[in-house]
């Protein structure tokens, strides 16, 4: 706690630090480093000095930032164009001195400012930019614009990496990750403000993901050097565009013109890079691509480390599927996840990889040793040892049992790192900064120098023992207390940090774990409100949780592999599960809650149900990754192995698992989930095949691309049978006898003991017809029969009876919606020449287009439609009149339609009556004058009867106070003659008449669903 | 059919190859128009289809000049066309020809000038004609008729590749055009408001850049729909437009114009003279004329009567049985000058009794409350000034122009 409480102030004081030498006295600048809570960020933006830090810090801020990062964000906004312009002019400043033909380069781009900052400084960029596109939502102008930015970071990052032949391919790949973030940025574009966050976050992420590329193309490059370094320069690119094209594809609406736009860039980042080569290589601070090289070299020989380059190349492209897919924060995992999946597989074997990962380090160290290097060193140490971190951290959560050797050591190994290098920079930055290398940008330089010792110091320290046995078994007694994921991924973190205080102040190995009380059960609400609230608050919390944020993060490569897919379809599927992914992750004690963190629903019930049953991971984690992400994991795990030894186990375990994932029930499965997928799969596999070619070096990646083919074949086989599916056999044959069933929406295939015949359909009938319940129960009952007739495909005059019984029942209940169901399947019945009752639904037909769709065209052609026969027809006929007098306004017409309706057009003309009454009310109290009586009113709009006899005197009584009421109700004014009649003021009442708002009005429309309502009606 | 020897056949179609290649090279507008008119009856695409029922292997002949091959995407297609064309199955016909034009839309995106827009006009005027048609054949069959809608969605791609930026974007109208003749026969008149407003509001068009015979086409169109929504201003603007703009020599757009015009106008109470409905043969329209001049409402009833059929296909059914009202104005307004013949004094008064003895005469069985119904939606409609005395059953009319003249106003409704 203390020491990372230190590290932040530290880094604060860096970003201040910088800020004022290279004379950024933006004030926004500042004000965003100061005032953000998120300022986190900013170190990682402005904090060059501990490029190497920078990186680790950006991962965790941005991580961690989720929650406020609003403030910030919207601070950066606000300043971007003055904090943008403001870092070219320190480039300007700090590049004069190396006046190589690079820094001037980069000088003239856009971002040209940050590549003394670097990758540090190009998050921030980033997130402004981000932040911008995200702010006005344009789309296209976001593509071409984070584009246009990209390229910029791009040919940072390029730059170092001249000298290799690698650099081509961090280029693409640093690229690809940043862009498919754009592509992120792009769908989330339209969320809320939370998303927004997330977005912002992402853009970190690209950053980030720039890293991590970087390195990995070192390693890539160093591989291709055994192999063909030209092939996989050559391929990386291609890849990219491939990428690019899927994800056009895949957002085709955004915009296309972007891509031709990228392509262009990337060409031309690639040109611009390698004419600054020359000047560039050595001196460059940021030349983190220089070290591998050598590195690759010297440690390739080593079996385990020889993984590396294949797995890591993997990672890089994985990275970008990751942003791609990954929609806002998620992109954090993703960089890190590759990282993670490269050591997954090592990890198995257990030490191995470690050491490996520690070779790396080792080499690295010497070069960063190396005056020249020393910048690029910084870079690749900390990436290495941000490499190992994730593994290990997600192995916890995952495995909590399995994971507690490896994870505990690196976590302190880590937390060193953090408590020894930061300070330590940060007194090299306040103290040397720009003295110290005057060719390089002042801040980096310092700082490599410092960050290299450190990594070393934590390497030795380390390298003996790790963490002590004692430890370790702690750390499982701690965990198999917990008996939920989010508790356990609160305790976690909370380990996390007395492993990192530990370590620290150097109790690690002196402290007798054995005895050591073991903390309370954090709980998980409290734990995640904590996390919320401090990351608003203040620094120290989030520097806390930050190392909870990489776990997350490192947690995440095993979800990776499987997530990818799963995440990609839940971005799909659904933006709200995604914001809410994010906001989870974002909460900093979730960084614990690795389990919730990124997907809660299928981490906890899949994952880890998975990995509790079979402790041999190997064989069980490609069939669940071959389950969830199918060809997607099988090509990153390909990725991975381009080892001959770990060839054949892979091969071993694809092929299980293949045989696996096509196991019937999986099949089965899979087969409604891949639909979804389809698209997705598509790309996924063509992307991966166009790498596999490209690295020509992997004789693996065509061989799994032969897997793929022919799972995917497979599957086509299967779907495709589908469609050859003779939906006759599957019509069901009902066996129900029982004449009386509820309408319960099918939502599975029918089973026919729940389905009744046709003979028992048409007793039911009959007892629908006889009863005597209310509409509810008959509608109830109709709907069942009609669904048991829809489901035996049953379509005779049986069909149309039920559907003319139901329309008139929903016709006299004024059931609209349910009468419209019926009147357009009653349609195509009597156009397949059942028989039934066409004339008189013909004449509702055309009742209703008269009465409720104010659509000429729909009466023309409907009209246009009857026949000469229908035309002789009763009720045909009446209702052709009841549209003449409609349209001509003739109430006095209509109402007497109204009153000698045949058969239920009264009740559809009920619909229309109150509309007519209104018009024809307003029509009178214009035309009139003075008066005009009530009585008239009354008969003449259809309240009373026109001859009033003896034994309806009554009703005409009724009537007559009726209208009256109606009348009123309307606004009309009614006033009193000598003779005590009634009379309408028609003057007055001209401009006084309104159309009441419905008493019976429904929120929802629909009165029929009004609770009170149903709960009096039903049954 | 004559004899045709296989290298006559030979000749011939690698005859209109070359043409084709060279109309393509030397960007000949016309004479690529003339390739593409399938359904025309050039004789050089006659003697084509004989010669190609003759020679059956064209496509080997498409394939074996490699510089086709670019262009045997479209040319393919085309032939199998002409010869389905020519051999009477015109669903075989349409099918070819969709494939054939979206092989030559493909190329016609990659030609920058918009040399080639006769071929396009061409196109979809040829898919349409071919969908109809196979849209006939499947009837006869009963199948459903789909063709026609599937020709609509291809000059929607069209009108997708010319809507935008350059040379290309005065085509925009002409396909649009050719849409609206397919959704009007379709019946899915709503699909038009997409284009609609992408043409009216879309910055890259302006609207007089356009061929008039587009315009004039268009404004024909929107105007129809502007009658079906009884949107009498604009539709009279709109036929006025293409009525005014439409080539003299073309009676028969000029008739099909008017068909819609003349309802419009009579609806806002302009009368046509007889000569022009006798000279663009709209004899339907005289006997409602007549009705409107005399206040003949049983004359109207009766012309409605005999060309409903007629006039609800055409959609102007509402349009004319609304006429009704100025009928009704007419013959109120017949009263009112002979009562005024007789009695200047009480002529402003009208009583219903009259009325209704009126109508009688002219067969209308109508009751006094329909008749005091009728004078109250007079009144109301402002087709008669005045007011209603309901005690009295007396109309009592303003002394200053009780009946108002529309004057290209639509009845107040």
């Amino acid at each position: 706690m203390m020491n990372q409480g230190l590290t932040t102030d530290t880094v604060v004081k860096q970003d201040l630090n910088v800020l004022e030498k290279h004379q950024i006295v933006d004030s926004s600048g500042q004000a965003s480093a100061s005032l953000t809570p998120g300022h986190s960020l900013l170190p990682s933006a402005t904090g060059s000095t501990a490029v190497s830090w920078t990186m680790h810090i950006t991962d965790n801020s941005s991580s961690e930032n989720g929650p406020h990062p609003n403030s910030s964000y919207y601070h950066n906004q606000q300043t971007e164009p003055l904090s943008r312009e403001v870092p070219d002019g320190l480039n300007a400043a700090s590049n004069a001195p190396t006046s190589s033909n690079l820094g001037h380069a980069n000088g003239q781009q856009e971002y040209a400012g940050y590549s003394s900052y670097t990758s540090s400084t190009d998050p921030f960029a980033y997130g402004n930019t981000g932040y911008q596109q995200g702010y006005y939502y344009n789309y296209p102008q976001q593509t071409t614009h984070s584009y246009s930015q990209q390229g910029g970071v791009y040919q940072h990052s390029g730059a170092p990496y001249q000298p290799l032949t690698s650099f081509q391919n961090t280029g693409p790949a640093s690229y690809t990750s940043t862009y498919y973030n754009a592509a992120d940025y792009q769908t989330t574009g339209g969320y809320p403000s939370n998303e927004y966050n997330n977005q912002t976050n992402l853009w970190n992420d690209a950053s980030y993901a720039h890293y991590p590329s970087h390195q990995y193309s070192a390693y890539t490059s160093s591989d291709s050097n055994g192999a063909q370094s030209s092939s996989t320069v050559a391929a990386t690119p291609l890849h990219y565009q491939q990428q690019y094209k899927s994800w056009a594809d895949y957002y085709s609406q955004t915009d296309v013109s972007c891509a031709p736009g990228t392509e262009n860039i990337s060409v031309t980042s690639a040109s611009t890079l390698g004419g600054a080569v020359p000047g560039a290589t050595g001196g460059y601070p940021f030349s983190n691509g220089q070290p591998p090289p050598p590195g690759t070299t010297s440690w390739r020989p080593e079996p385990s480390s020889s993984e590396l380059p294949s797995l890591q190349a993997g990672a890089v492209t994985s990275d970008a599927y990751n942003a791609y897919w990954k929609h806002g924060t998620p992109g954090f995992q993703n960089h890190v996840n590759p990282v993670p999946s490269y050591f997954q597989k090592p990890l198995d074997p257990n030490p191995v990889p470690y050491d490996s990962s520690r070779d790396q380090q080792k080499i690295a160290c010497p070069q960063g040793s190396n005056l020249q290097y020393s910048g690029a060193n910084q870079v690749p140490q900390n990436q290495v040892p941000q490499n190992y971190q994730p593994p290990l951290q997600t192995f916890p959560s995952l495995d909590t049992r399995r994971v507690s050797k490896l994870q505990i050591p690196t976590n302190p190994r880590i937390a060193s790192n953090l408590g020894l290098s930061l300070p330590k920079t940060d007194k090299d930055s306040s103290t040397t900064n720009a003295a110290t290398q005057p060719a390089y940008i002042s801040v980096t330089m310092p700082k490599s120098n410092n960050t290299v010792p450190s990594h070393d110091a934590a390497d030795s320290m380390l390298k003996p023992g790790m963490f002590p046995t004692s430890l370790r078994a702690y750390v499982e007694r701690a965990l198999s207390r917990c008996k939920e994921d989010s508790q356990k991924a609160a305790c976690q973190n909370i380990m996390k940090e007395m492993i990192t205080n530990a370590s620290a102040d150097g109790t690690l190995f002196t402290r007798d774990w054995d005895i050591e009380p073991l903390f309370p059960l954090p709980d998980v609400d409290t734990v995640n409100k904590d996390g919320q609230s401090s990351g608003a608050v203040s620094s120290l919390p989030r520097y806390k949780r930050s190392p909870s944020r990489r776990t997350k993060s490192r947690w995440e490569p095993v979800s990776e592999e499987k997530s990818v897919e799963k995440v990609a379809s839940v971005n799909y599927v659904s933006v709200k599960e995604n914001s809410w992914d994010h906001s989870k992750q974002r909460d900093g004690v979730f960084s614990s809650g690795k389990c919730e963190g990124i997907d809660d629903g299928w981490n906890n019930c899949k994952f880890a149900p998975v990995q509790q049953q079979t402790p041999s991971k190997n064989v069980q984690r490609p069939v669940k990754k071959q389950r969830l992400s199918d060809n997607f994991s099988n090509a990153e795990n390909g990725g991975a192995s381009s080892d001959s030894d770990k060839e054949q186990g892979l091969t071993a375990y694809y092929s299980s698992a293949i045989t696996l994932a096509n196991s019937p029930e999986e099949r089965k499965k899979r087969e409604s989930r891949s639909k979804r997928f389809e698209k997705a799969h598509g790309h996924q596999a063509g992307v991966k095949h166009f790498r596999q070619k490209a690295v020509a070096a992997g004789s693996l990646y065509s061989r799994r691309a032969n897997v793929l083919e022919l799972s995917r074949s497979y599957k086509d086989v299967g779907s495709r049978a589908v469609e050859d599916i003779d939906w006759d056999s599957f019509t069901v044959k009902g066996t129900c006898q029982e004449i009386e069933k509820r309408y319960l929406r099918l939502t599975s295939a029918p089973d026919p003991t729940t389905v009744r015949p046709e003979e028992v359909l048409e007793k039911a009938l009959q007892v629908v017809l006889s009863s005597q319940k209310n509409y509810l129960y008959k509608c109830d009952q109709l709907k069942s029969i009609r669904q048991d007739l829809t489901v035996q495909r049953i379509c005779n005059e049986l069909t149309a009876k039920v559907y003319e019984t139901h329309a008139r029942l929903a016709l006299e209940a004024g059931d609209l919606p349910e009468y419209n169901q019926c009147q357009s399947q009653l349609q195509s019945l009597y156009a397949e020449g059942i028989k039934g009752c066409h004339m008189e639904f013909s004449a509702y037909n055309l009742l209703c287009v008269i009465l409720h769709s104010n659509n000429n065209r729909d009466l023309l052609a409907s009209m246009a439609r009857l026949s000469d026969e229908a035309r002789k027809d009763e009720a045909v006929k009446h209702a052709l009149a009841v549209r003449a007098a409609v349209t001509s306004g003739n109430y006095v017409l209509f109402f007497r339609l109204y009153k000698m309706g045949p058969n239920l057009s009264t009740c559809l003309m009920d619909l229309y009556v109150e509309k007519m009454r209104f018009e024809a009310v307003r029509c009178m109290s214009r035309s009139y004058r003075p008066t005009l009586p009530v009585g008239y009113i009354a008969q003449v709009l259809g309240f009373t009867t026109i001859s009033a006899t003896e034994e309806n005197e009554e009703k005409d009584m009724d009537g007559l106070e009726e209208c009256e009421e109606w009348l009123r109700a309307h606004g009309a004014c009614l006033i009193k003659d000598s003779s005590g009649e009634m009379q309408l003021d028609a003057k007055a009442s001209s401009s006084s008449l309104y159309m009441p708002e419905p008493e019976d009005a429904v929120a929802h429309g629909d009165t029929n669903l009004a609770v009170n309502d149903f709960l009096t009606r039903t049954l | 059919m004559a004899y045709l020897s296989m290298g006559e056949a030979h000749r011939r179609i690698s005859d209109y190859l070359n043409r084709f290649f060279d109309a393509v090279t030397s960007q000949d507008g016309s004479s690529l128009r003339q390739l593409l008119s399938v359904s025309s009856d050039y004789p050089h695409l006659l003697s084509l289809a004989d010669a190609l029922n003759v020679f059956q292997d064209a496509n080997r002949l498409i394939k074996q000049a490699d510089r086709y091959s670019q262009l045997g995407e479209i040319i393919g297609p085309l032939f199998r066309c002409l010869q389905n064309y020519r051999t009477g199955h015109l669903v075989d016909a349409y099918n070819a020809f969709e494939k054939s034009a979206n092989a030559f839309l493909q190329e016609f995106r990659n030609w920058e000038s918009a040399w080639a827009m006769e071929a396009v006009y061409v196109i979809a005027y040829e898919i349409r004609v071919l969908a109809e048609k196979a849209d006939r054949e499947l009837a006869s069959y009963g199948k459903t008729p789909e063709k026609l809608k599937g020709a609509g969605s291809f000059l929607m791609k069209v009108f997708g590749a010319l809507a935008g930026k350059g040379p290309k974007r005065v085509g925009a109208l002409h396909v649009t055009c050719q849409l609206f003749k397919v959704y009007f026969k379709l019946g899915t008149v709503h699909l038009c408001r997409s284009v609609i407003r992408s043409i009216e509001t879309a910055r890259i068009f302006d609207f007089e850049e356009f061929p008039v015979r587009d315009k004039v086409t268009y404004m024909y169109y929107t105007g129809r729909l502007e009658v079906f929504n009884e949107n009498f201003i604009a539709a009279d603007q709109k036929l006025t437009y293409a009525l005014m703009h439409c080539n003299p020599q073309r009676e028969r757009n000029i008739r099909m114009i008017l068909k819609y015009l003349i309802p419009v106008k009579l609806s806002i109470g302009i009368l046509p003279q007889s000569w022009l409905l006798d000279k663009y043969n709209l004899v339907e329209y005289n006997d409602v004329v007549r009705a409107l001049r005399r206040g003949d409402l049983r004359l109207l009833r009766h012309a409605l009567q005999e060309h409903e059929d007629r006039f609800l296909r055409s959609g102007v059914y509402l349009v004319l049985e609304k006429l009704e009202l100025q009928v009704y104005q007419r013959l109120v307004k017949k009263i009112y000058i002979i009562q005024k013949q007789r009695d200047p004094s009480k002529a402003h008064q009208i009583k219903l009794d009259v009325i209704v003895k009126v109508l009688k005469w002219l067969e209308m069985d109508m009751d006094v409350d329909e008749v005091e119904c009728i004078m109250a939606i007079l009144i109301h409609k402002n087709l008669v000034k005045g007011y209603f005395a309901h005690k009295s059953k007396v109309a009592v009319l303003s002394k200053q122009d009780p009946f108002p003249k529309l004057n290209g106003k639509p009845v107040n409704s």
